[in-house]
């Protein structure tokens, strides 16, 4: 198999009669980077770049299981580095339409033992497609069909789940007023302000925070006088002066980008 | 002095109508200095009094930006640093002076530098001058050198003539003259030398094709006796000049270069008896300069004042006798000829109105430069053309008569001189009774000089010259007048409105005539025009124009149109083409032979269906009778009045048929007067609004029985039924008391709620077994009352939502039947015919979508994507749909013109994905809020050209779109952005669109870097160039308007690839379908989708999503079935293997070590991608081919095999009876991919070489499905 770079080229085969050439090709080494990622562990790790859009965690993980014979954990990013993983992983919001990226990314294939990079490295080709040689990717108008199933909900389950859903946030909200009400200070001597209660503080917002900030501001600008002073006077109108003058030039700035454009020939 | 000019300017701000500023500027000395740069026509202050270091300053200020650029800028740097760190300088009192003097004069100093800007640029260069200086010297010697002739000569015997190649320019058979009497000829040279006359004469010359008229005066030797009779002063005048004209030819003082090619005849103002010479400038001995496609110079010829005595010419005279025409003569009384006097006393006053104009403009650049800024204003709006129209002369004339009423001073700006032309003009009425004006002294009464009151008797508009004798406006049509006049106001009103920065609006956008018609008339068949003029047209007509057709026709067409529109027209305006200059050595062309009118309709009247007459028993019922013909009836009305009527439409048509009333009227009017029958003339009324009206191919009475819609509705008649339907169902959502949260607030987001969705909506959702099926769906936001209890969680608050959403479709069910479905995105609710998805909006989902952690540890709620997106969706796009609705309201013609341009658009393959729907609305809309209302169109069409011409002639680069709906934001934030704008002009999208709604997102809401991208934004100014070259030569001609598929059809050239979808995988669009040119026309597919699927919207928008870094992809989202592609410009180029560049990249098989990309395995991916939608990829050509041989009997080779075959939901039996079954099965035509290795094909079902692929079709045998039905 030609290699490049140090990455294995296979082919990805979406059914058995697809000539290679008109396949896309993987490219795929062992994952490694110097920083250490507990997601993506050292020596168990396969980096796979160039995944075409369709590709799914699903058919990729059921491929190596079945190939490599070692469960593992496939995830996307659109490309390597930093972070690339949860932003992947961003867009997904409960009781939302599911809008998974439908771009060309890289994959990481986690695997359980140690030996699964080793022996899919080995690997000839990449082949999403079922022993009749159909591919197990849904596509088309039977993948939107489908999707389009999905999207109509069907109520008395969704019902269920909201009400899960609730009765879990509840409970983590109860918890979270709890500790706030109890101002006791942890282990480490931290103490829990809610909003409520007698030591209750103010909400750590850029917002509030930038009032309260502004009214000392105000509260010292108050006490003087602006137009008492004849100075005052004088500079208030020296400003409205400056001011024309800004609009002047401005205008004028105005006027040579606008000769830059050659606007100024009516025919 | 400060206090006077302070006064004055005071007064100007508070927007005085007459012409405050007339007392301003008494320092102003602007002859002073006529060469030095400063000289820019505006009032500047001299500087002598200020201290000389101080005066230095300003001076160098004033210094125009072209001379000192860079000194210019580092200057400002300087200042503004100097601004911020030191002390202030002290102004002086010019500078105060100045800064506030432009202020209240312009309101800004912008307009007043582009003006100065302007009028630099329209100066004429030296050369010009020079070169007219010499070459008028050299004529001068030549005439001196002519000899005259020896003798008379009999009129037909000129023997110079014979021998000359020049043919004689007037045809006198043109104008229908048949018997002449015998006069003779002979020339005598000039006694007064030539001079310039026009807008050489007062140095008003512009560009591009610079103008010089020269008159040559003919002494009165050359006439005899009665020479004033029977056009012999017209045709001696053109013996004259064809004289001059052969003597030319190889003169000494021109040299050989001067050829027969060179000199050209014309009409002046296209009248026929006038012809004038028109002469290509050639290199001089003493002016080598070539100009050749620059400049003319038009010779032209008129007798001394003393050749005939003025008052030979009053206007009740007759001067054409019947007899030439071959009339008879008996019994008919002699007819005043006022018009064609006219047309010779232009010539005889000439002499001495140039004096009058040369005393007045000579040496004053002031006046100049101002009638400069007049002809410029007059020239964009195209109202200075042919033999009815207002001339710049005229407008030359007038600054002369307010500079003699004293209205006009001579230390006025030109800024002021063109402003107090404009609001004289504006309240001027030389077309009533007794307020005509003169520009000759009263003091000398000459003998017979007729009075003002008698000119009005004689002419429908008075403006006499200084003799007094004149009438300047004799030919100029009424109509003209008040459009011009109306158009003065306009421009004033744009002064006095601090807001706006009119300089575009007056001087640099193009006007054309055409596109402020709402409907046209055309009559120009040449059988039809001679009846009309043989039947209809008096004699006094005829003998008044001296035979010329045009005037005529236009006077009795005019007549009826005026008699019988009345109210319902605002203008009917003659539009004329000026008539070609034709080489000297031809026949004179025939001259205007036409009619051709445009209709400015009255909104207010234009639509009623009803014309009441007088009562039965009135006096006039006889003559209206008499008028409409059988079309009059005798009605009773509510209120017991029993009057003559017409009736042109019934009270509850939809509108577009109403828009055609005037069409009717107009057609009824021809047949019944002029027996004209439809093919006889042309009326362009509404071509294109056909683009958004049901398809005729559509049969309604098909339709689910419960909701009956008529065949020829629009969409505009169908948005107003779905409005209706909404609204009933917000009654109903409002009722909801069992909801926890009360419902505030229902509003409408798509399109159709501001009646801009071009595909009409038919109630025709519908459920079939479980599923929902509709067509279109249409989308509301409700608001619920505030509660405090919303939960702080994203995922919390959606559970929540859609907690709600159940209630509300439970209640919908239970309380008023109506079906329902939950989802994500909305409740979709099937509601008569309609399907609504009802979305709800929560200000707490938005700021939880923005919220984050900022590094101080603080929350702070940052703009992202999807929080904007949802901004817009939920607060912002209702209100526009709000205010959208109601300039649809004031202006009915704003959906019309918003629907055929978005079918415009979408017929041209650039979707929502490429250019947002909304831009078409907001560019629409904004260009209704920025036109004055009268200006306004009510015709769809002529908003749609008016769109066109907003797309071909925008600078996108530095034009902000600004939709200040009721004026919500203030000058500073409009100034704000404006700066903003021009400032930091990269951070904002290439088409930048801002309304009063968008808060803090102004400029960057509707439109994106990606939507419309550059490209896509070239593109459609390149369509929109077209298709209005297409629609303007149509309008301007003679020939028939254009079928509306030649702008509605999208050419096919320039794409790569094509991809065409199966016809029944894909419904047809309910809307007016033009055909496509990519594939062979397929049976139109009426098969109800799943609602709210879109499956091909969805395919493209994941194409793009994937595929947008190889390929863009084109698509027409009413009903086009096939995608077109073009790939990005070298995409298949060898490059590096970079990790992160890599996507869909192969190894390169020429290069080792390198990749590129491969076109045909992204192919693959699309086939793949579009399983069971495509039907064949391949080029243009191939696709178009194969579409075209795919005959019916292929489908029965099909032959269906694979595990799964996929089985599309169907809709009812009659739907799926019209499907089209002869395509189903899919094909695959090979992409060009010559480069394939045909001997690395391994796999079994590519038979044949790469090579063949291309030609060779396969047929590939993944599926086909019949229906069962």
């Amino acid at each position: 198999m030609p290699e490049i770079e140090g990455y294995k080229v296979v082919p990805l085969r979406l059914s058995a009669d697809r000539p290679l050439e008109l396949c896309h090709q993987i490219y795929m080494r062992e994952h490694f980077i110097r920083l250490e990622d507990t997601d993506k562990p050292k020596g168990r790790t396969l980096f796979l770049l160039n995944v075409p859009p369709y590709v799914t965690e699903q058919s990729l993980g059921t491929f190596f299981r079945t190939k490599v014979d070692i469960p593992n954990k496939v995830s996307f990013a659109e490309r390597p580095g930093r972070n690339e993983s949860e932003k992947w992983q961003q867009h997904y919001i409960p009781f939302s339409s599911p809008t998974a990226p439908f771009k060309f990314k890289v994959a990481y294939v986690v695997f359980h033992k140690n030996t699964g990079v080793k022996r899919a490295l080995q690997l000839d080709s990449i082949d999403l497609f079922n022993s009749d040689g159909n591919c197990v990717l849904e596509s088309g108008m039977q993948l939107w069909h489908l999707q389009y199933q999905k999207h109509i909900l069907n109520e008395k389950e969704l019902q269920a789940r909201i009400d899960k859903y609730m009765e879990s946030y509840d409970k983590r909200e109860q918890e979270a007023l709890e500790a706030a009400k109890n101002s006791e200070a942890d282990a480490e001597g931290w103490v829990t302000v809610g909003k409520q209660g007698r030591n209750a503080g103010f909400e750590q917002k850029e917002s509030v925070v930038g009032r309260l900030e502004e009214k000392i501001v105000r509260g010292k600008k108050k006490k003087e006088l602006e137009n008492f002073y004849t100075f005052q006077i004088r500079e208030s109108k020296m400003k409205n002066i400056v001011e024309l003058r800004k609009k002047f030039e401005e205008d004028k700035q105005k006027i040579e980008a606008l000769k830059k454009t050659r606007r100024f020939r009516p025919f | 002095m400060l206090k006077i000019k302070r006064k004055a300017s005071e007064e100007l701000d508070s927007g005085a109508a007459e012409d405050s500023m007339i007392e301003n500027g008494s320092s102003d000395n602007m002859d002073d200095e006529p060469s030095s740069d400063n000289d820019d026509g505006f009032s500047e202050r001299s500087v002598s009094a200020s201290p000389a270091k101080v005066s230095k300053k300003s001076r160098k200020e004033l210094i125009p930006a072209t001379k000192a650029k860079e000194k210019l800028s580092a200057e400002v740097n300087n200042t503004n640093k100097k601004n911020q760190s030191e002390k202030v300088k002290p102004p002086t009192l010019e500078e105060i002076n100045e800064l506030k003097e432009t202020r209240n004069l312009f309101h800004s100093n912008l307009f007043r530098l582009q003006v100065k800007e302007m009028l630099t640029e329209l100066k004429i260069k030296e050369k010009y001058n020079n070169y007219i200086y010499n070459w008028l010297e050299n004529f001068k010697q030549f005439l001196n050198k002519l000899e005259n002739q020896a003798q008379k000569e009999d009129m037909g015997n000129q023997v110079w003539l014979k021998k000359s190649q020049i043919k004689y320019p007037i045809s006198l058979h043109n104008l229908h003259i048949q018997q002449q009497k015998v006069f003779q000829f002979q020339f005598i040279k000039p006694k007064i030398s030539p001079y310039l006359i026009g807008a050489s004469a007062t140095q008003s010359l512009l560009g591009p094709k610079v103008t010089v008229d020269i008159c040559i005066s003919m002494p009165e030797e050359c006439f005899q006796k009665e020479n004033y009779l029977n056009l012999i002063y017209d045709q001696k005048r053109a013996y004259y000049l064809a004289y001059i004209a052969n003597k030319l030819l190889n003169c000494a003082e021109f040299g050989s270069e001067l050829t027969t090619e060179k000199l050209k005849f014309s009409y002046h103002n296209n009248n026929p008896l006038k012809p004038i010479l028109e002469i290509t400038p050639t290199p001089l001995s003493n002016c080598k300069t070539i100009l050749a496609d620059k400049l003319r110079i038009l010779l032209f010829v008129a007798a001394e004042e003393s050749s005939f005595k003025l008052s030979r010419f009053v206007p009740w005279n007759s001067n054409v006798r019947a007899s030439i025409f071959g009339d008879d003569v008996e019994g008919s009384a002699v007819m005043a000829t006022s018009n064609y006097n006219a047309n010779v006393l232009f010539d005889l006053t000439m002499q001495r109105n140039q004096e009058m104009l040369h005393g007045i403009f000579d040496g004053r650049r002031n006046f100049q430069e101002g009638l400069v800024l007049l002809k410029v204003w007059l020239r964009q709006r195209e109202f200075d053309v042919g033999f009815n129209g207002f001339t710049a002369h005229l407008l030359t004339m007038f600054v002369a008569y307010l500079y003699k009423q004293r209205k006009l001073h001579t230390n006025m700006s030109s800024y002021q001189v063109a402003r107090t032309v404009w609001n004289q003009l504006a309240y001027s009425s030389w077309d009533e009774d007794g307020k005509g004006i003169s520009l000759s002294d009263k003091s000398t009464d000459l003998a017979n000089q007729p009075t003002l009151e008698q000119f009005h008797t004689y002419y429908d508009v008075v403006f006499v010259d200084v003799t007094g004798f004149f009438n300047m406006t004799a030919n100029l049509n009424v109509e003209l007048y008040h459009r011009v006049r109306l158009e003065a106001k306009l421009a004033v009103d744009m002064l006095n409105d601090m807001k706006l920065n009119s300089f575009h609006m007056l001087f640099m956008t193009k006007h054309p005539l055409y596109s402020q018609f709402d409907h046209m008339l055309k009559i120009n068949k040449r059988d039809v025009v001679d009846q009309i003029m043989e039947i209809y047209a008096t004699p006094a007509d005829k003998y008044n124009f001296a035979g010329y057709v045009y005037p005529v026709l236009i006077k009795v067409v005019l007549g009826l149109l005026r008699k019988g529109l009345g109210e319902r027209v605002r203008a009917i305006l003659p539009i004329e083409k000026v008539v070609d200059a034709w080489n000297c050595t031809e026949k004179p062309p025939d001259c205007s032979r036409y009619c051709h009118l445009g209709i400015v309709l009255n909104p207010d009247k234009a639509f009623e269906v009803l014309d009441k007459g007088p009562e039965s028993i009135d006096e006039g019922a006889d003559d209206f009778r008499k008028f409409w013909g059988e079309k009059a009836q005798l009605r009773r009305f509510q209120d017991g009045s029993i009057t003559e009527s017409v009736v042109w439409a019934s009270a509850n048509d939809s509108l577009w048929k109403r828009r055609l009333v005037v069409r009717s009227i107009i057609t009824h009017l021809l047949q019944h007067h002029f027996q004209l029958e439809s093919k006889d003339f042309d009326y362009i009324a509404g071509e294109l609004d056909i683009s958004y009206r049901l398809t005729p191919v559509f049969k309604t009475e098909r339709m689910h029985e419960k909701y009956k819609v008529e065949q020829d509705v629009d969409s505009e008649d169908t948005s107003l039924n779905v409005i209706r339907s909404f609204d009933d169902l917000a009654r109903k959502l409002h009722a909801l008391n069992e909801l926890p949260l009360e419902i505030v607030s229902i509003a409408g987001i798509s399109p159709v709620f501001r009646y801009s969705e071009p595909v009409p909506v038919l109630p025709q959702a519908r459920m079939i077994g479980e599923e929902m099926y509709a067509m279109q769906v249409q989308r509301g936001v409700i608001q619920l009352g505030l509660s405090g209890k919303w939960p702080s969680d994203l995922g919390a608050l959606r559970a929540l939502k859609m907690a709600f959403y159940i209630q509300i479709a439970n209640l919908l069910r239970e309380k008023h039947n109506l079906k329902t479905k939950v989802t994500y995105d909305g409740i979709l609710v099937l509601k008569q015919g309609y399907c609504f998805s009802i979305e709800m909006a929560h200000p707490k989902e938005l700021a939880l979508l923005k919220k984050e952690k900022s590094e101080r540890g603080l929350t702070q709620y940052v703009d992202c994507e999807a929080s904007i997106a949802l901004e817009k969706r939920h607060y912002i796009l209702p209100k526009v749909t709000g205010a959208l609705h109601a300039l649809y309201q004031g202006h009915s013609s704003f959906a019309g013109t918003v629907m055929i341009a978005k079918r415009w658009l979408s017929t041209q393959l650039i979707d929502d994905g490429l250019w947002p729907e909304e831009c078409t609305e907001l560019l629409i809309a904004a260009q209704y809020l920025k036109t004055p209302s009268k200006q306004i169109t009510s015709s769809p069409q002529t908003g749609f050209i008016k769109f066109l011409q907003l797309l071909a002639g925008t600078d996108w680069r530095s034009e902000l779109f600004l939709l200040n709906f009721n004026n919500a934001m203030n000058e500073n934030a409009v100034a704000d952005l404006e700066h903003r704008f021009s400032t930091e002009r990269d951070t904002f999208p290439p088409l930048c669109i801002a309304t009063s709604f968008d808060e803090h997102h102004m400029g960057n809401l509707w439109s994106s870097g990606s939507k419309p991208n550059i490209n896509v934004l070239a593109r459609v100014t390149l369509l929109a160039r077209h298709s209005l070259d297409i629609i303007e030569t149509a309008l301007l001609s003679t020939m028939e308007f254009i079928k509306p598929g030649r702008i509605f059809v999208p050419p096919n050239n320039g794409y790569d690839l094509v991809i065409q979808l199966k016809p029944d995988m894909v419904s047809n669009s309910w809307a007016h379908e033009f055909g496509t040119s990519f594939t062979a026309r397929s049976k139109p597919n009426w098969r109800l989708p799943l609602a709210d699927s879109n499956f091909l919207q969805k395919a493209v928008q994941k194409l793009r999503e994937a595929y947008s870094d190889f390929a863009a992809f084109f698509y027409n989202p009413h009903g086009g079935k096939e995608i077109a592609l073009v790939w990005k410009p070298n995409l298949t180029n060898e490059r590096d293997f970079k990790v992160n560049e890599v996507n869909g990249c192969a190894l390169s098989s020429k290069i080792d070590g390198k990749v590129a990309v491969k076109k045909e395995i992204l192919v693959e991916d699309f086939k793949f991608i579009l399983k069971d939608l495509y039907l064949r990829i391949g080029t243009v050509d191939e696709v178009l081919s194969a579409s075209r041989n795919a005959l019916p009997a292929d489908s029965k080779t099909a032959i269906t095999t694979g595990s799964k075959v996929f089985n599309p939901k169907i809709g009812e039996k009659r739907y799926f009876s019209q499907a089209q079954m002869d395509n189903s099965e899919t094909e695959v035509v090979g992409v060009k991919n010559n480069h394939i290795q045909s001997k690395t094909i391994k796999s079994k079902t590519i038979s044949a070489k790469s090579k063949n692929i291309s030609k060779k079709r396969r047929t590939k045998p993944l599926k086909a499905k019949k229906s069962k039905i």
